[in-house]
């Protein structure tokens, strides 16, 4: 390795002002972290940045020109082609290429929104960033929505000093809460008994009694029955509500809630095209549908029912490109620093 | 905050810590074969924990910044054997202590409560993005330690080029040297994380705090390589202060979700 570019004057600057925009999108990068990614997006989305990555692009296309080692060394040139190509893919994709775009070929394309569909429903409407409201080409129909949780859930008791408990949500666990060792004179808690679980706790009336019952028709209102014992022998009932962590009476000693994790969200769609149903899927987190050009992602859901989803809705254009350029760049750094020793390939070794 | 761990989790950790620690001290008092062993053991201990912590959350655990760096001591053990047989590069007595002080924050700081992995998470990808980018901090700590030994001028006679005594690489190479091994696990990483992103949120690349720590690490890299390749070793302190600043950069961006709360009002994403 030995400081070769540097006597050819031109081969100089592309090397000088390549380690600058090195060095000023590492400074770009921390400043983009420290304002927070909103900021950060529209940042890297301004002009000014915009003929930053035009200019990058430039530089790494010249480079390849100008030495022909990036040329000869399959993985260097990978490694720069690769660059090349994110960047082209990114461009392609941004807010600023879509305007560019859409003004060469008088299109109006959708680059980025939200759906919202009820269950049962078939949307084709599209909120935008801005909140236009656009239409697809083709309409989604949510069949179910679907959550699905962690069982058992966990139900959490604190004392009024601030110590707590995490307990298995589990029908017929009885747990000893021992000593209350911050309070004085210590306090013996008594014991805790989950003795039912319920999807939708409600109350109904028997006779002039009011019971509580599991309503499996009606909207969500997980809670926990819970039978307190204490020290002197005295019982009470007690009922915890997921959705109402807060619920408590002021002369409660104890503060319960219940809390349950979500394993999966799931939406099963089809998309209908020309009155047909031309595809059928379960859209869950990490498993977005491809469809027409667009990529449907679950992003949000109707917290209060469950009857409604919300879908991300993006357009695919750029993509292609930039996961190609992630293959070139990869298969790039392995080859030129991994590989090419290991099969003892060394082509024009220095 | 201080998370003091008393179970089997706990006593696991902190034995692979003296296993580590202990193997630092005979090493410098130059019983190399003990030190060995007892590097062995460290490691098998903290393989211990990392099974033991498997089996209790049943997932892998790299999910929070505890399993994050209970890996990395795991990592320390085979990584600093291969280097040294195969890439030629030492430092295995420094390399104990890099077991010592990433299973630390394990042992000592960061809270094992378990969680269960939330919807985000359940990605084939989870497992390789974050096993790849340790393996590369792991390289990338070896690195700044053979930066700081050359800026140092520590042992070994660097003016005499090439290798040392024990047929190990000088530190200017040996730097060079497990940057090249690191740099592409670092990239992947990236690449990993970002297609991740678009199947998770819809988008490859969010310009999130994290993703930009983690692009501005990788960039230092880059940087170090476009110096070296421009002025060799003319410079050999700036080309080493490039692997320090490297290995800076990767702390912030591991730490990033903690370090942001030291800058109330700050976007942070959790982990
Ligand atoms: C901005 C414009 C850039 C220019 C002008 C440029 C130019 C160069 C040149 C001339 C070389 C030397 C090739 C040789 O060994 O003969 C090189 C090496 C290299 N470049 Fe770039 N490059 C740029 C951006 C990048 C980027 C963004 C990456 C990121 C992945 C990158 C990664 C590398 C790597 C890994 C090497 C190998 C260094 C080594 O083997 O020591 N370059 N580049």
């Amino acid at each position: 390795m030995q400081s070769v570019g540097l006597k050819n004057g031109l081969r100089r600057v592309v090397l000088w002002a390549g380690l600058l925009l090195i060095l000023l999108l590492i400074v770009f990068s921390i400043y983009g972290a420290f304002i927070g990614a909103e900021s950060a997006k529209e940042f890297f989305n301004s002009i000014p940045l915009s003929v930053y990555w035009l200019a990058f692009a430039i530089l790494l296309i010249s480079a390849i020109a100008q030495f022909r080692r990036l040329l000869c060394f399959r993985g260097l040139f990978l490694i720069h082609l690769g660059c090349i190509v994110v960047l082209a893919g990114g461009i392609i994709g941004s807010q600023a290429g879509f305007k560019v775009q859409d003004k060469l070929f008088g299109t109006d394309t959708i680059r980025t929104g939200q759906m919202v569909i009820n269950e049962g429903t078939t949307e084709r409407a599209v909120e935008l960033e801005d909140g236009v409201i656009k239409m697809l080409p083709f309409a989604i129909k949510l069949v179910d929505f679907k959550i699905e949780y962690y069982q058992p859930g966990q139900l959490i008791i604190r004392t009024p000093k601030g110590e707590g408990f995490k307990i298995p949500a589990q029908e017929g666990q009885k747990y000893m809460l021992g000593v209350d060792s911050t309070s004085s004179p210590q306090a013996d808690l008594g014991s805790v008994e989950i003795v039912r679980r319920f999807e939708n706790f409600k109350l109904a009336r028997e006779g002039d009694k009011r019971i509580a019952i599991d309503d499996v028709n009606g909207g969500p209102n997980p809670a926990l029955e819970l039978l307190l014992k204490q020290p002197d022998g005295s019982e009470t009932t007690k009922y915890v509500f997921e959705r109402f962590p807060g619920h408590a009476r002021p002369d409660d000693n104890l503060q319960f809630s219940y809390r349950r994790s979500v394993k999966d969200f799931l939406s099963d769609v089809e998309v209908v095209k020309d009155n047909k149903v031309v595809v059928r899927k379960s859209i869950e987190v990490n498993k977005p549908l491809h469809f027409g050009g667009y990529l449907f992602y679950q992003q949000g859901y109707d917290g209060d029912a469950g009857r409604y989803t919300v879908l991300g809705v993006t357009n695919d254009r750029g993509l292609g490109i930039v996961f190609l350029g992630y293959i070139l760049l990869c298969t790039g750094v392995f080859w030129q620093f991994w590989l090419r020793h290991i099969f003892g390939d060394r082509e024009m070794e220095d | 905050m201080i998370a003091v761990k008393y179970a089997i989790q706990g006593f696991l950790i902190y034995a692979a810590m003296a296993g580590y620690l202990l193997a630092f001290v005979v090493m410098l008092s130059r019983r190399r074969k003990a030190g060995h062993i007892l590097f062995l053991a460290g490691f098998l201990l903290s393989c211990a924990a990392i099974v033991y912590r498997w089996l209790h959350v049943g997932h892998i655990p790299l999910q929070n910044l505890f399993e994050v760096f209970l890996c990395l001591g795991v990592l320390a053990y085979p990584i600093s054997i291969f280097c040294n047989r195969v890439l030629r590069v030492g430092g295995v007595a420094a390399d104990m202590l890099i077991g010592v002080v990433v299973l630390f924050p394990a042992g000592f700081i960061f809270s094992a409560e378990p969680q269960q992995l939330p919807p985000a998470l359940q990605s084939w990808l989870f497992g390789p993005h974050v096993l790849v980018y340790m393996l590369s901090y792991i390289l990338m700590t070896k690195a700044a330690v053979q930066a700081a030994i050359q800026l140092s001028g520590g042992p070994f006679d660097y003016a005499q080029g090439g290798q040392t005594k024990d047929n190990l690489l000088a530190p200017e190479d040996a730097t060079y040297r497990m940057i090249c091994a690191g740099f592409p696990l670092l990239t992947l990483g990236l690449v990993l994380g970002s297609i991740w992103g678009q199947n998770a949120w819809g988008d490859w690349w969010g310009w999130d705090p994290k993703e930009l720590w983690s692009l501005a690490s990788c960039l230092v890299y880059v940087g170090y390589f476009h110096f070296r390749y421009m002025f060799g070793k003319r410079f050999p302190r700036i080309n080493s202060l490039w692997a320090v600043v490297g290995l800076v950069v990767i702390i912030i961006t591991l730490l990033w979700v903690n370090l942001s709360k030291l800058f109330p009002g700050l976007h942070s994403y959790a982990m």
